[in-house]
């Protein structure tokens, strides 16, 4: 009888508590904070971040754009619909209704009239909307609508301008002359689906609340905050963050942290490539040829292989990422041959003459240069150095910042340089393909350039953009040596929304905080 | 020597640096502007066409003659506005107070441990020079402070964060803490400090050591200790008194001199702990020709380092009293 009673008790206890479980666990999910792994981008005001991929996120947390993309590819945001004119100078959005600002105000065709005008007024603070170069005007057509006029078709309206530019708030934003020196608590006011509760420059930190009023719904996650961590690895490990973001070389922690059953991954790509950066105007590497055989010459497997330990992929010597809408997967190839680069110098009647293993130019000049790099890309140079030694051309690696490097390539002062930027999920990239050097000049391309930044129809754009990638494999104002594969490794347990937005967030921002992961979709 | 040329010679050593602190950045190759469009590790550039560039020199004012910035600089700081900093886009003044704070903490309490410890660990091996406890102390501080202070720092996280889990891996405080009561800061801010200073106190603690260990034998030798000894004066006394107060001038000399250099020495430290001191601020100045923040940053630090001297000549005139009788 008395086993019967403890039984009976105990069960009482036990569901007790699992109720009381059940119950917090119910309250936990609404109000749950999750924390990524992250560093200081600048205050989030739509002036104020770093002109940086992670400073826009942290301010698009907060502003919504017209347009927005996910994991397919654009779609409607603050604008339910859209439409061009023949032409394309002209773009009607039709606004969604009943978007409240921050703090209580309705969002109004005006603001964005407002915004637009604002940005305009003021780029040269900041240049991440330079797009906006090309807007004549914006006008109200009425309470939810409004055109935007432009001067010149722009193809890349809706993820240069539309899906980038933050709305802001007219009310707000009227009187304020300088705004990258404005940052009282209202420059924050967005429409966006969180609210900025705290920012701490020197500790890297952002907090901010999830907005219940958010016009898509409150979000999943009640407090979002991104901090700056030593060792990201080491956070996931220790609880300290739910979720940290890899890069490229990084790829041992993740292959590390694959291992523990706790954290799931995902790979994307960092719409980044490394490059050997030509000066087209200087002999000898103002021939196209000698850059061929230097292309040749590469071993682009091998660099990947033994620098990265298979962070990267073999690049397209189109510079466009493979992972796009964009690419083009039939430029030529420079697969490593020592035998064909060799095969060229000879053509080019660049011949070891004196039999010292470099060859030298018909003039005499020995084939010896400066290979200009910043010290994280030291290895990938010294490849570099061995597999041009084996060809006969004689390269010294110089380790300089990246400021100093800016500058001397900008000037032409340099026959190779090795460096690399992001951007290449956008056809906007292709502008300067030899950037920052300004050494390459063909009138053919730029005039194909801007052919394409003007054809709305998107499958004509796509054949132009192929061509122009076409152009550049084969003069090779640069030569793309790899992109780095990016990783989000985090804590399914806490959120497991995580995903790689198709051709990057806004102008294409290879990112795994695109805001749509915090809210219900 | 009077005051007045005392002074004098400060302000011409003030001009001096305040100069070269405007023009240094400014003659090295780069500008400000190959940061903030895009270096190699953005993950978005802005490429901008040579007017772009121009519009951005113009609104920075960087493409004025250097004598007029200079002059503009000056006139500036003496209202006491340091300017406008480039790449984090604010007030220098803001971004520097912001840094420094942190670093008086974490420099200032590690400064203070190391240097009563080293002094205290220095006398007791002079003292006992040649015995088991001075050679252990001679060996393990030695070897401790030859090893690089960020594999310390490193040794130190993985011991006593993530294996040990009770102290904080990195920055100087817990965000969006809501601490409850008075003393929950401080405290968090402690625990915050344990580590990064442990680190740097390890790693310098073996140069006051040595010179104390060295100074103090050195006094030991003195006849004066002879006739002190003689006298029957206690040893402890013969310890504290008389060779102690000598043995600290060459020691009081090397931290006056060496607190700037610590002030920038403790970058790998805050490196790896993520803490948000000066150090690892004018570095990333530097390496961005934040021009604004350069020259804020040097300028706190001169002034650090000419009060820390200031210190040094206050404490040496009472330390020695042939100093004060000049």
């Amino acid at each position: 009888m008395r086993e019967v009673v403890r039984a009976i008790v105990v069960g009482f206890i036990l569901a007790g508590l699992l109720a009381a479980c059940a119950c917090a666990g119910g309250e936990e999910a609404k109000t749950e904070t999750i924390i990524v792994a992250g560093d200081d981008w600048g205050y989030p005001s739509p002036f104020a971040f770093y002109p940086r991929g992670p400073g826009y996120i942290r301010m698009s947390w907060i502003f919504d754009t017209l347009t927005w993309k996910d994991e397919t590819g654009t779609i409607p945001w603050l604008a339910d619909r859209w439409s061009s004119s023949q032409d394309g100078k002209e773009w009607t959005f039709e606004l969604h209704k009943g978007v409240k600002w921050q703090d209580g105000e309705p969002l109004t065709a005006d603001d964005v009239k407002f915004t637009f005008d604002y940005f305009k007024a003021n780029l040269a603070g900041l240049r991440w909307f330079a797009a906006l170069e090309d807007v004549d005007r914006v006008e109200v057509k009425s309470d939810h609508e409004v055109a935007i006029y432009l001067a010149d078709p722009v193809a890349s309206l809706l993820d240069e301008i539309a899906g980038n530019v933050p709305i802001i708030p007219e009310h707000i934003w009227k009187d304020v002359e300088d705004p990258t020196k404005f940052t009282a608590s209202e420059t924050v006011v967005g429409t966006g689906p969180f609210k900025l509760a705290e920012y701490d420059k020197e500790e890297g930190i952002y907090i901010y609340d999830a907005n219940e009023e958010f016009f898509k719904g409150e979000p999943l996650v009640g407090r979002l905050v991104s901090t700056r961590v030593s060792d990201p690895a080491l956070a996931l490990k220790t609880d300290t963050v739910d979720a940290a973001f890899f890069w490229g070389k990084e790829i041992d922690a993740v292959k590390e942290l694959e291992e523990d059953k706790k954290f799931a991954t995902i790979t994307g790509p960092s719409f980044w490539v490394l490059q050997v950066i030509f000066n087209c105007q200087k002999s000898p590497t103002a021939q196209a040829d000698f850059r061929k055989a230097v292309a040749y010459a590469i071993d682009r497997e091998e660099i990947v292989e033994k620098v990265t330990h298979g962070g990267a992929i073999v690049a397209n010597p189109g510079i466009i990422h493979p992972d796009t809408d964009w690419y083009n997967p039939n430029v030529t190839a420079y697969a490593y041959g020592p035998a064909k680069a060799s095969e060229l110098l000879d053509s080019l009647d660049f011949i070891d003459r004196d039999k010292d293993g470099i060859r030298e130019t018909p003039e005499g000049d020995k084939l010896s240069f400066v290979l200009l790099t910043t010290a994280e890309f030291t290895r990938e140079a010294e490849i570099i150095n061995d597999n041009l030694a084996a060809v006969g051309i004689s390269v010294t690696v110089k380790a300089l910042d990246w400021s100093t490097i800016d500058g001397i390539v900008r000037e032409g002062d340099f026959h190779l340089a090795i460096s690399g930027h992001g951007g290449i999920a956008s056809p906007g990239i292709l502008e300067s393909p030899g950037w920052p050097s300004m050494t390459y000049k063909n009138e053919e391309y730029d005039a194909l350039y801007r052919e394409q930044s003007q054809t709305i129809d998107v499958t004509e754009r796509l054949e132009l953009v192929k061509q122009l990638q076409a152009m550049v494999a084969d003069d090779l104002p640069v030569f793309a040596v790899y992109h780095p594969l990016i990783w989000c490794v985090f804590n399914p347990d806490k959120l497991d929304a995580w995903f790689y937005t198709k051709n990057g967030v806004a102008t294409g921002i290879p990112t795994e905080a695109n805001k749509l992961v915090f809210i219900e979709r | 020597m009077n005051i007045a040329s005392k002074s004098a010679q400060y302000l011409v050593a003030f001009s001096v640096v305040l100069a070269l602190n405007f023009f240094l950045p400014r003659f090295m190759p780069g500008d400000p502007l190959a940061y903030i469009t895009a270096d190699p590790s953005a993950d978005m550039p802005v490429v901008m066409s040579e007017e772009a560039r121009q519009e951005l020199e113009n609104y920075y004012g960087l493409d004025r003659p250097l004598v007029e910035q200079f002059g503009e600089y000056v006139h500036n700081l003496v209202r006491g506005d340091l300017g406008w900093s480039i790449y984090f886009n604010a007030p220098v003044s803001d971004v520097l107070m912001g840094h420094l704070k942190w670093t008086l903490l974490l420099v200032g309490t590690s400064a203070a441990i190391y240097v009563a410890l080293g002094v205290a660990l220095g006398v007791i091996s002079a003292w006992k020079r040649n015995s088991k406890t001075d050679t252990t102390l001679l060996v393990s501080i030695l070897s401790l402070g030859s090893w690089p202070p960020f594999f310390l720092a490193m040794l130190l996280i993985i011991l006593f964060s993530a294996k040990l889990g009770i102290l904080p891996m990195s920055g100087a405080e817990t965000p969006w803490a809501n601490h409850s009561g008075v003393l929950a800061r401080p405290l968090d801010i402690g625990r915050h400090l344990v580590l990064p200073a442990t680190a740097l106190v390890l790693t310098h603690l073996a140069g006051v050591y040595l010179l104390t260990r060295n100074s103090v034998l050195g006094v030991l030798g003195e006849n004066y200790i002879l006739a002190a000894r003689a006298k029957g004066i206690s040893e402890r006394d013969v310890m504290l008194r008389h060779v102690l107060r000598n043995a600290l001038l060459p020691i009081v000399t090397m931290v006056a001199l060496t607190l700037g250099f610590l002030v920038m020495g403790a970058i790998f430290v805050e490196t790896v702990f993520a803490y948000p001191g000066m150090a690892r601020l004018l570095y990333d100045a530097t390496v961005i020709r934040d021009y604004p923040l350069i020259q804020g940053s040097l300028l706190v630090l001169t002034v650090l380092v000419v009060a820390a001297n200031f210190g040094a000549d206050m404490l040496y005139s009472r330390l020695d009293p042939r100093v004060r009788r000049q």
